[in-house]
């Protein structure tokens, strides 16, 4: 029987910019497939590309030449309001630092990936808000603003909003890197059982050994490149 | 599209911002109702006191002013006789040969002012016929006939000019005859004396001006006109119909006018730079918030409608306060200056103007600072925080 075909798939993907005097390149004719549903982490230095591959994954950089595929749609080809809507439609993204609105309530930072759906129904928005919240372990903290919850609480209600739209990929930019053990641990088993549960295809960026211990696979990237990456047991554990 | 309420939220974010922004687009919008108010008050002063059916006849290269202008006593029968298509009235034809003089003017108590005056004869009615006799009769030999806003010229309440009271001129004593009222011209603020008193008092024997109403305000009736003065070159007249005469006077008055404008909009722009920096400052907080609503899916038009929704939301309560602050401090004022009174209104155009400026305000400020956050690609606009 056939592997089914990657989710993700990259070619020769280079990124370059200009930095001062300085040209620099992050990403040098990377090559990743990555399998739907799977979870996969990567690991590398500062500085070694992580965010650029993890950017350009999400459609929030644009690589300077190569191929990116996600699902069906090349994003190298797309421009910046094609990848702005494709975003909306296919792609949840987390941040280390959670990125929430601080004026809204949980409830209304989860609604509003929600608010660009055409067609959608104020009652079904709501359910399908209260759904994602109640998903993250957070339905009684619906009407509380982000000041008003911890680190951990506000990464959950950031991975609500990411998946409240039911997008195939998530992209997780160090969802962990600010957040205590016990805070980290509900976070990183959300994202499991995203992948293992629901089939999304989840990609992380990670520092720390133990994080990426619980994908299902994970890569270092280093000097532009990436290389397949063993968490020793010990470290996992 | 984001909700209207997330533009009012953001506007609480920063109340002292808030404030330091709703004062200053009031700041603006009170300067430019000012000076609509002034501009709009003077212009339809001048415009409503020019009829273009009188012609007014003056002394050639005096045609800039009545007050400035001789011409000999006879014009006036001379033009009753001599040019065609003057109107008729009760009386006798619609000429009146009038002596314009901006003198001083006093009450027994001290009080005084410079103020324009006019010595006129019964046939200044037939001329004149947006004015009329509201109080009293018409003046004998010692008294005077006292414009509805003449008070304002004097800066006392109305009733120190009733019928009855006294009023100097160049120290003589005249007694209030009558009131008259002139349909919002500058006869309104105007003292009207016998003539042969005001030639007397001024020890003149010409006129300043001959004031005539065509029957027909044609183009061929005032070429006729003009035929006079150049077949009468004795007289040494020049005419221009009273709507040209005031319409002059206007131009005159322009840079006055233009000075109003030029301090609100100087002023404008003071508050627009400082309102960029302040935009700039308050906009560039947000980057990485309207980054993050752009990786989101927003697209950045939208985030751009919801920026300007903000500010227009803002130049509102500025403008909201801009028009009480107008309503109580000049609205209804009355404006003195050397030709007429005439009132601060916050006129349907006044509002409109306002509305307007808050409006440019509100897109013009936002538009730069908004632009340039958007416009950075998004990688480098997550990192901002």
């Amino acid at each position: 029987m056939n592997p089914p075909p990657p989710f993700l798939r990259c070619r020769g993907l280079t990124k370059t910019y200009q930095k001062g005097p300085n040209r620099v390149t992050p990403l040098q004719s990377l090559d990743l497939e990555v399998a739907p549903g799977e979870f996969l982490a990567l690991m590398g230095p500062s500085g070694s590309g992580k965010t650029t591959l993890l950017h350009c994954i999400a459609g929030i950089d644009h690589p300077s030449s190569g191929e990116l595929w996600v699902g069906d749609s090349n994003l190298a080809a797309l421009d910046r309001a094609q990848l702005t809507r494709w975003r909306a439609r296919y792609c949840g993204y987390v941040f280390q630092l959670y990125h929430l609105v601080p004026i809204l309530s949980a409830f209304e930072n989860v609604e509003l990936p929600l608010l660009l759906t055409k067609g959608l129904r104020r009652t079904e928005r709501r359910e399908r808000v209260r759904a994602a919240l109640a998903r993250v372990g957070l339905a009684d903290r619906a009407h509380h603003r982000p000041a008003e919850l911890s680190g951990g609480q506000e990464q959950r209600v950031a991975l609500a909003r990411a998946i409240v739209t039911d997008p195939e990929l998530l992209v997780a930019d160090e969802p962990t890197g600010d957040l205590d053990r016990e805070a980290a641990r509900q976070v990183l088993d959300l994202l499991h059982e995203l992948a293992r549960d629901n089939g999304k295809t989840v990609i992380m960026v990670t520092h720390d050994p133990r994080a990426a211990a619980e994908a299902d696979r994970c890569l270092h990237l280093e000097k532009g490149r990436l290389l397949e990456a063993n968490i020793p047991a010990e470290v996992a554990r | 599209m984001l909700p209207l309420s997330y533009a009012f939220r953001n506007l609480l974010r920063d109340p002292v911002g808030l404030l330091q922004k709703v004062l200053g687009s009031a700041l603006v919008v009170l300067l430019v109702l000012a000076a609509a108010s002034f501009n709009g008050g003077m212009n339809e002063l001048l415009r409503s006191s020019g009829s273009p059916g009188n012609l007014i006849f003056l002394g050639a290269g005096s045609e800039e002013s009545l007050e400035r202008s001789e011409v000999p006593a006879e014009a006036e029968e001379l033009i009753a006789a001599g040019v065609p298509g003057i109107a008729a009235g009760e009386g006798g034809p619609a000429v009146s040969g009038e002596i314009h003089y901006n003198g001083l003017l006093a009450l027994p108590d001290g009080t005084a002012a410079q103020g324009l005056t006019r010595g006129v004869t019964p046939a200044a009615l037939r001329v004149h016929r947006q004015v009329r006799l509201v109080e009293g009769e018409w003046p004998a030999g010692g008294e005077v006939l006292v414009g509805r806003l003449a008070h304002h010229v004097l800066g006392v309440p109305a009733e120190e000019l009733a019928v009855g009271r006294t009023v100097l001129l160049e120290d003589e004593p005249f007694r209030v005859a009558g009131r008259l009222a002139g349909e919002g011209t500058v006869v309104e603020s105007e003292l009207w004396f016998p003539r042969d008193d005001l030639a007397r008092l001024l020890q003149r024997d010409t006129l300043s001006g001959v004031v005539a109403r065509l029957e027909d305000p044609s183009a061929m009736n005032r070429a006729r006109a003009d035929l006079f003065t150049k077949q009468r070159l004795d007289l040494a007249l020049a005419v221009l119909s009273e709507a040209d005469y005031y319409a002059e006077l206007a131009r005159f008055y322009g840079p006055i006018r233009g000075m109003t404008w030029l301090t609100a909009v100087l002023v404008g722009l003071g508050a627009v730079f400082g309102g960029l920096n302040l935009l700039y400052a308050s906009i560039a907080s947000r980057m990485q918030e309207l980054a993050t609503l752009q990786t989101l899916g927003f697209r950045r038009g939208v985030l751009l409608f919801s920026l300007l929704q903000e500010s227009v939301l803002t130049q509102a309560i500025g403008l909201l306060l801009a028009l009480g602050a107008a309503a109580l401090l000049f609205h209804g004022l009355w404006i003195e200056f050397s030709t007429g009174t005439f009132r601060m209104a916050l006129s349907p155009g006044a509002v409109g103007l306002g509305v307007a400026t808050a409006l440019l305000l509100g897109t013009v400020g936002t538009l730069p600072p908004a632009l340039r956050c958007l416009r950075l690609p998004l990688p480098v606009a997550l990192r901002s925080g």
